[in-house]
């Protein structure tokens, strides 16, 4: 198994590859942290009207390459490699290059702009998880799991539609193999009522029948992982907001959170799920995003 | 043992409270009074005001300003009795649920009939009201409106002419097109989880209020003194038709009766509240009327029924664009707040009949995806929508009115009722003046009905028949008093921990 992680020079930014060696620890694989550099003018060979560009794109390349190996060797209990390519687009050669390697995961960081402990999306990995064909995984700023640690728990955002139904097995399926907890978390959110509407303690049954159909769905989820030979939990996150709702669930260590990206349709793809942005914007451990 | 029919149709739905209560569910004694009175405002201004004058004028000529007062004291009334209702019976809002539990499940039948009347034709009502200010826009804005055919319903309107003859021309419509897609965007808003909120509120009031006042200065400015003469010249008949009209412009004011919950002192509160917001309501409703006749004699308010009126006034006593434009663009941005309120009322008043088993259980279906009741509220709006899309306005006030009507007299014998089975019962708020009151609200209530057109009558009676058939060959067999086996599955969620004083 492969986890391709970027690795931007500069940033001092070694979260994405501190979680993919938490994964490469979990179920056995190849860390490989590829670095983009910008890639120079097409020119006629030997002109090298743009070679002084190449030839310090290059060294750029070279150093945070370096860089990240060094990072790697911190985690001698995983085989890493790190190398450099040169594209136009950041996500479009991190692609290409998840292709060629046939990579399992993409890796990347939460960027150093965002809220600390709160996972960020920078230009260059929103574009990736819109256009992803392998699941993306995105620590939250300022990752440091234990060190030799291990995935412990996978909470897979659960909703009684057909996307997560299909998720459910494949991620029951890991779980089995890395010997990870599974618990599945589903958020239900109560709708702010009407202040005139004279029927605002209606919006309580609405909300109560909410909570039924959740429950509902997890017994039968339950049930189904069960016939399956998988144990897991379940929990409902309450909350007037997202915020609220996922800051009443209770995440350790190792703990990574999985979505599906609401991909029932194609031009599904180019918007990730509302509701994944939410879960994506509010959750305090990493988070995989399944295309 | 089997039911007989009359114990089912007496029966009356126990109150129980969730056992398993989720903190943070009870709601906040947060509200002022000051808060709760435009709530109030909020929720009335709208409805009514901005398409009454041309239907409830040419019935009751200048005495209209009479007719006011009558519709203001039976909501103002009305709106007391049901703030007592629904203290003491503090489980989720709406007439039907209080007669439910306090009267038995056919009343409680029957309100819901007169609650759909309430919420669901209004709001096609008002997204009729809405087409006409909007098509009004257009014109005054880009110079061109929607033809007829799109604007208006292909169902004639009754017209009299000068020697009091009743005819129905054709009215060149085949659909109103504005109507179905105000209530189409407005059902996209719902299915998104959109709500009002206090400062939206807020807005919406001071945009109401401020168009109004506008149209009252303008209008005041063009008094014209001979428009009063002859002030009684139709007729208490005339009156109190207008009046029962006119009621259908103070639905809203209810709202402000079931926050009680939610004010510190309820008992000073509500009714300094209902009595506040009344007075701010009926004050601008009976200046609104009055500037509209210093300005225009009665005759015109014939001729512009179905119309965006209160614009075409301020348009042709100015004589410019500007001042009407404004008052199309505020009605326009403010009604289709009332719109989206209505129509969210009708889907969770629905909801709560879903949940006693009275309607197919899939009304109670919550979308995982944008949890909200999705289905529930395409149903209710294809429906509105179709009646918004195909029938004229003027078949639709004075429906609403009645139902409206006979729900609260309904309400002020229910709290006659429960004063007299429950004396124990606590409530957090008593009507003041208790017997008068509530008497009172019945006879002004039924004075009011009285003077409604006999068609309005029949067209009320044919629905309750309806309802009541749908009650007898569904609703009967599915309601879950039938079958419930655990008081969870009929508890209230929430609220104040406490039990029918009958256990």
């Amino acid at each position: 198994m492969t986890y391709l992680v970027g690795y931007s020079p500069h940033k001092d930014d070694s979260c994405a590859l501190e979680l993919a060696c938490q994964f490469a620890r979990s179920e056995a694989g190849t860390v490989h942290a590829l670095t983009v550099v910008p890639r120079g003018w097409e020119s006629v060979d030997g002109s090298a009207t743009d070679g002084e560009f190449e030839r310090w794109a290059a060294e750029e390349g070279e150093a945070s390459a370096a860089e990240a190996l060094a990072q790697l060797s911190r985690h001698s209990d995983v085989t890493s490699s790190a190398t450099w390519v040169t594209g136009r687009s950041v996500p479009a050669a991190m692609l290409q290059q998840a292709t060629e390697l046939g990579a399992s995961l993409i890796v990347v960081g939460s960027g150093t702009d965002g809220v600390p402990g709160r996972i960020a999306l920078t230009s260059k990995t929103d574009r990736l998880l819109h256009s992803s064909h392998v699941p993306v995984a995105i620590p939250p700023r300022g990752y440091s799991p234990e060190p030799g640690s291990r995935i412990t728990r996978v909470t897979l955002a659960f909703r009684d539609d057909d996307a997560t139904w299909r998720l459910l097995d494949e991620v029951a399926d890991i779980c089995r193999q890395i010997d990870a907890e599974l618990r599945l978390l589903t958020v239900a959110i109560k709708q702010r009522p009407m202040v005139t509407s004279g029927v605002r303690r209606n919006e309580k049954l609405v909300f109560a029948n909410l909570l039924r159909q959740v429950a509902a769905a997890q017994a039968e989820a339950i049930d189904h992982l069960t016939a399956a030979g998988v144990k897991a939990a379940t929990v409902t996150a309450e909350g007037a907001s997202w915020t609220d709702a996922l800051a009443t669930v209770a995440f350790d260590g190792g703990d990574v959170l999985v979505v599906g990206s609401s991909s029932t349709h194609r031009l599904a793809h180019v918007f990730l799920g509302s509701s994944a942005t939410k879960i994506l914007r509010n959750s305090p451990v990493p988070v995989v995003v399944v295309p | 043992m089997a039911l007989t029919l009359r114990e089912q149709l007496l029966r009356r739905k126990p109150i129980v409270f969730q056992q398993q209560h989720h903190q943070g569910h009870e709601l906040a004694r947060t509200l002022s009074t000051f808060q709760l009175m435009m709530f109030g405002v909020g929720a009335t201004v709208g409805t009514g005001i901005f398409f009454v004058l041309g239907e409830a004028v040419p019935k009751a000529g200048p005495a209209v300003l009479i007719s006011f007062l009558i519709a203001g004291i039976a909501a103002g009334l009305s709106a007391l009795c049901y703030a007592e209702l629904a203290s003491a019976i503090p489980v989720s809002g709406s007439t039907y649920s209080y007669a439910y539990h306090a009267l038995g499940e056919l009343v409680a039948v029957v309100i819901a009939g007169c609650v759909l009347l309430e919420y669901g034709v209004s709001t096609g009502a008002v997204a009729v009201g809405w087409s006409s200010y909007f098509n009004e826009l257009l014109q005054e804005t880009i110079g061109w409106h929607l033809p007829d055919a799109l604007s208006v319903s292909p169902i004639p309107v009754p017209v009299e002419d000068a020697l009091g003859v009743i005819t129905y021309p054709a009215t060149g419509g085949l659909v109103n097109l504005p109507a179905m897609v105000l209530v189409g965007l407005c059902a996209l808003l719902l299915i998104r989880g959109a709500s009002e909120s206090a400062t939206v509120n807020a807005i919406m009031v001071m945009i109401k209020l401020g168009v109004l006042v506008l149209f009252t200065v303008i209008g005041f400015s063009a008094f014209n003194a001979d428009h009063f003469a002859n002030f009684f010249g139709y007729g208490i008949g005339g009156i109190s038709a207008a009046a029962g009209t006119i009621f259908f412009s103070f639905i809203g004011l209810d709202a402000v009766a079931t926050a009680g919950e939610e004010v510190k002192n309820p008992q000073k509160a509500l009714p300094r509240a209902i009595i506040g917001a009344l007075a701010i309501v009926s004050g601008i409703y009976i200046a609104v009327a009055a500037a509209g006749l210093a300005a225009k004699p009665v005759e015109f308010f014939k001729s512009t029924q179905g119309e965006a009126g209160l614009a075409l006034i301020l348009k042709e006593v100015t004589g410019n664009q500007l001042w009407s434009t404004v008052l199309a663009a505020g009605a326009v941005i403010s009604i289709f707040s009332v719109t989206l309120v209505t129509l969210y009322g009708q889907t969770r008043i629905l909801f709560a009949v879903g949940r006693d088993g009275l309607i197919p259980k899939k009304f109670l279906e919550v979308n995982p995806k944008t949890m909200t009741p999705t289905y529930n509220t395409i149903v209710v709006s294809i429906i509105v929508a179709l009646i918004g899309g195909f029938v004229p306005a003027v078949y639709l006030w004075d429906t609403v009115s009645i139902g409206t009507l006979f729900a609260f007299s309904v309400v002020a014998i229910g709290i006659i009722v429960l004063r007299q089975t429950h004396p124990g019962l606590e409530r957090p708020f008593k009507v003041p003046g208790y017997p008068v009151v509530p008497a009172l609200t019945v006879l002004v209530c039924l004075y009011i009905m009285w003077g409604l057109a006999w068609i309005t009558w029949v067209i009320f009676a044919c629905w309750i028949a309806v309802v009541l058939a749908f009650y007898f060959s569904y609703g009967r067999r599915h309601a879950t008093l039938n079958h419930y086996v655990d008081e969870e599955e009929i508890a209230e969620p929430g609220g104040r921990k406490r039990r029918d004083d009958e256990q």
